[in-house]
């Protein structure tokens, strides 16, 4: 099996004008390139503004884009940089509540919670989101959920996962799915109805 | 939904399908909402077992860089006037190629015409060395094969010399009076021959320059 395959045949769709794979892209990196960027700045919705600059700068640089890496390797350094810029630049700017910061520290976090309050729906709907996909997925069968949580926590490939389990590539496969399936019953209900609490919000 | 499709792309958001299904499901994946829909949902999944905790699952951030990025032109749109202009250069260049080297050929074959008699010699009498006389009228009576009779070569006629002559009646003891006079009489005949095309200063110019 050849690593980044799918990921460079949405690469290759997007060099040729189609937009909607990079749609497809920014769907799969979105969360675990926050959680990178986070790791420069604290605050959620700064980290977002910085993936989003991210993810469009790799954009722009697509066509330069010769598959020599992983796409997603290509994409971290991407955001690492425009993270480093960011904080260099924001660390230069006068910042209003830097006295605060120092005299205490969780002034500097209301910060953070305060820009997130912006959309308090979301903030429901992020822990409701995660208590269903933990609900669900303790709610699997043993070697569906050993099999997801392999694939997703420790990365392992499905010939590994198979090696680990004593299984066929292609059961490995086919559990992965079905617990991916199980998951996503639940979350769809939670998206449906999160969705319609939100437009009740609004 | 087609299951083996929704296997094919949990398999595909794992990097675990062969590149040509991922060709093909990219394609799809790429205008189909709802396949788009899932695929957002499995990176979710991913999200919470890996417990990223401070991210907003639900952040609208694909939807916000969508918006950006359609009010650009699509990459394609970049790298289109240059594939435009060279667009056609790419179609007719063999075609070129191929008039160039046709136009050659033809070139050659008239001239070649031009060169050769109208009798329809054989070539080979044409391509004879320089140095080399070819009698037409022979070939052209067609009596026979065409045949090539030597020039005498001026270059090839050894230069007389002092040196030689004395060498023929030292060693004249050795051969037969006939061979004798015939080499003597050889000797005599090229050297008047070639007495006035000799340039023997030539090389010694040549040193000279």
């Amino acid at each position: 099996m050849s690593a980044d395959a799918s990921d460079l045949s949405l690469v290759r769709r997007v060099q040729r004008g189609d937009k909607g794979a990079f749609d497809a892209l920014v769907l799969k990196y979105q969360h675990k390139l926050v959680k990178l960027v986070m790791r420069y700045v604290r605050n959620p919705a700064e980290a977002e503004d910085i993936a989003q600059e991210a993810f469009i700068k790799a954009y722009r640089a697509l066509p330069q884009f010769r598959g020599d890496s992983a796409f997603y390797t290509w994409l971290y350094r991407i955001a690492i940089n425009t993270a480093k810029n960011a904080v260099v630049s924001r660390d230069r700017s006068p910042v209003e509540y830097d006295l605060d910061r120092n005299n205490n520290d969780e002034s500097y976090d209301m910060q953070g919670r305060m820009k997130d309050s912006e959309t308090p729906e979301g903030l429901v709907l992020t822990d409701e989101i995660r208590s269903t996909v933990n609900a669900a997925i303790d709610a699997l069968p043993e070697d569906l959920r050993t099999a997801i949580v392999l694939r997703e926590l420790e990365g392992l490939s499905y010939e590994e996962i198979a090696a680990a389990m004593d299984c066929p590539v292609g059961t490995v496969r086919s559990r992965i799915f079905r617990a991916r399936e199980a998951i996503d019953r639940r979350l769809r209900e939670v998206f449906e109805g999160g969705l319609g609490r939100a437009e009740e919000l609004g | 939904m087609n299951e083996e499709l929704d296997s094919q792309l949990s398999a595909m958001f794992d990097d675990e399908l062969l590149p040509a299904e991922c060709e093909l499901l990219a394609r799809r994946l790429s205008r189909d909402e709802y396949l788009k829909a899932r695929w957002g949902r499995y990176a979710i999944v991913g999200a919470v077992i890996r417990a990223e905790r401070g991210v907003r699952l639900n952040a609208p951030l694909a939807g916000r860089v969508n918006a950006v990025l359609l009010a650009e032109p699509a990459l394609a749109a970049h790298t289109a006037p240059r594939d435009r202009s060279r667009a056609p250069v790419r179609w007719w260049r063999p075609l070129a190629g191929a008039a160039v080297a046709a136009g050659v050929a033809t070139v050659s074959i008239l001239w070649l015409r031009t060169q050769a008699p109208l009798s329809g010699a054989p070539l080979v009498t044409q391509l004879a060395a320089p140095g080399q006389t070819t009698l037409p009228t022979a070939a052209a009576s067609g009596q026979g094969d065409s045949y090539v009779v030597p020039r005498p070569r001026p270059a090839a006629v050894a230069v007389p010399s002092t040196e030689l002559a004395n060498y023929v009646v030292a060693h004249s003891m050795f051969s037969t009076p006939v061979a004798r006079r015939n080499l003597l009489s050889a000797f005599m005949t090229s050297e008047s021959a070639g007495a006035g095309t000799e340039e023997p200063q030539s090389d010694v110019k040549a040193i000279a320059q």
